[in-house]
């Protein structure tokens, strides 16, 4: 194994007051460099949670990760990780907000400025560094948040459902560029989302989870040309196959819950009869 | 700003709608107007008696002798610093508690009731163990102003505490930022909206229970200069006095708070 990351059987379970919930088991899979790797299955599947343990926000309950053979125990400064929320601060410029990663890595003043205004260039936002996020929308702010990932030359990063608060079209071209940025910087990136064309337009690998407890129910190499076109036929096998993974999946857990509810149903009945 | 730009009027500002548009952001003007000349009218022609309430314009010749008096200077100054020494160290209390309060919940369980609880007590009426405490004078005026200073403070910037998003937190740990650096750079530059409003509304509270303040504590301010002429029936004196509060009160808040709250405003979604 010579991956740049391995997660190796990582569970994640939350101690409730009355039994604990698991949310993780045995996920095992590893990451190459310069990768687009997309996390996809259905809510509550614990998908975030992986990538949360990935950027070491998370302890997994056991299993562990591991980044260039040593082990993750903390957030690694060279990964970095793109919101849902955008997560910028209101109170910092566009420039300000792109710096901070920077910033804590105690870079200079001058250079900080230098790499964060070639960090917005990539991203397309040139004039806005002395905006307040306020005045972006959210498909600009998600600009920001990425040039912020950027920004300390990370050698992965992560994405948290980066893509769904913005609105369709937006989301489109933020998609496209990302592939642009992915190919020209080489740098391994890793998705997590709901959205399986999204996932299948931008990975190379694609890491199906399957419902409440996660676990890796396939890994599929999607080895399209790019720019991908989401109406060719191999797009489209793709993505049935995953959808009917995905349905089976959705299936069995509502006929599992169908199965408890009517047990228990009987159970109450039974007890009313005697 | 703005209202300097209503007021021009427009080139073709013949009609007398859009002339009458062009003065709306004076239109406040015009009670006040009336209301300090029906004042002065009824205080000049006796309809209102002269020993109850003295002329506007007596009261403004007398504020303004007022200033000329290094006393009344000396006086206003007391008051002034022991008030923001109050106020001040109020804060430094009520930060760092109301921080914790905001960010633990478990330790907002265990502390905040207790402060409602002393919260609701009235201000003023425990005032007076203040100077059983102390003793009359500066520093019993103090730890009143500060009494009352710190509950505003101390629920602004905990409600604040409690709304600063979970993942700015995320950003801060996932760009290894310090411990120190997570309060400097993320929970105080977001509480910090919070923390100007709980500021203003205790100044607003502590400026109006003044009077009562120096009272109670038998301080040579202001609020009591205003008393003692109420007493001695130097009525000019005392509406001078009041003048000078309002007058300091609306100029910080003018000028500190007014300012504070529009740089907030450039940033503020």
């Amino acid at each position: 194994m010579n991956s740049q990351m391995e997660v190796l059987e990582v569970s994640k379970a939350y101690s409730g007051s009355e039994r604990a919930l698991s949310a993780l088991q045995n996920i095992t899979f590893g990451i190459d460099k310069g990768e687009f790797v997309c996390i996809v299955g259905p809510s509550g599947c614990g998908k975030s949670t992986l990538l949360r343990i990935i950027a070491g926000l998370e302890k997994p309950t056991s299993g562990q990760v591991k980044f260039e053979g040593k082990l993750l125990a903390n957030p690694h400064e060279k990964i970095s990780m793109v919101f849902q929320s955008f997560a910028l601060f209101p109170w910092r410029t566009i420039l300000g907000n792109v710096e901070y990663g920077l910033e804590t890595q105690k870079f200079p003043k001058e250079e900080r400025r230098r790499i964060a205004l070639e960090c917005l260039e990539l991203v397309g936002l040139s004039d806005c560094e002395d905006m307040y996020p306020k005045q972006l929308s959210g498909g600009m702010k998600q600009r920001v948040g990425i040039a912020r990932a950027l920004a300390v030359d990370p050698e992965i990063v992560l994405m948290d459902e980066a893509f769904s608060a913005i609105d369709e079209f937006t989301a489109e071209t933020l998609r496209e560029e990302v592939a642009e940025i992915h190919q020209e910087t080489n740098k391994t990136f890793l998705l997590v989302t709901h959205n399986l064309p999204e996932a299948i337009e931008l990975a190379d690998k694609i890491v199906v989870l399957s419902a409440r407890p996660g676990r890796v129910k396939n890994i599929l190499d999607v080895e399209l040309d790019r720019p991908r076109d989401k109406d060719c036929s191999e797009f489209v096998q793709i993505h049935r196959d995953i959808f009917d993974l995905l349905k089976e999946e959705l299936e069995s857990s509502i006929v599992r819950h169908k199965i408890r509810c009517i047990h228990e149903f009987q159970k109450l009945h039974d007890m009313e009869g005697r | 700003m703005n209202s300097g730009s209503s007021l021009a009027i427009n080139s073709d500002g013949t009609k007398p709608r859009k002339f009458l548009k062009g003065f709306g952001s004076v239109l406040w003007m015009v009670p006040l107007v009336c209301f300090l000349g029906a004042w002065e009218l009824g205080a000049r022609t006796g309809v209102l008696p002269s020993e109850k309430v003295p002329a506007f314009t007596a009261v403004i010749g007398t504020l303004y002798e007022c200033f000329l008096i290094p006393e009344f200077a000396t006086r206003i100054l007391r008051s002034f610093l022991n008030l923001s020494i109050g106020i001040l160290s109020a804060l430094f209390v009520a930060l760092p508690l109301s921080l914790v309060a905001g960010l633990r919940s478990r330790v907002d369980l265990t502390m905040t009731p207790i402060i409602m609880l002393i919260g609701a007590l009235p201000d003023l009426a425990i005032l007076p163990l203040m100077v059983m405490w102390f003793g009359p004078g500066n520093a019993a005026a103090i730890m009143m102003a500060a009494i009352c200073a710190f509950f505003p403070i101390f629920f602004t910037v905990r409600e604040g505490a409690k709304e600063i998003p979970h993942d700015y937190f995320h950003v801060a740990t996932v760009f290894k930022t310090g411990r120190l650096s997570t309060i400097s750079k993320v929970i105080l530059p977001s509480i910090f909206p919070n923390m100007i409003t709980g500021l203003r509304l205790s100044f607003d509270f502590v400026w109006e229970v003044i009077l009562a303040i120096e009272i109670i504590a038998s301080v040579m301010g202001i609020g009591t200069f205003i008393e003692s002429s109420v007493s001695t029936g130097s009525l000019k004196y005392a509406f001078a006095g009041i003048l000078a509060v309002g007058l300091i009160a609306l100029s910080v808040d003018r000028l500190l708070f007014r300012t504070l709250e529009s740089r907030i405003a450039r940033w503020r979604e």
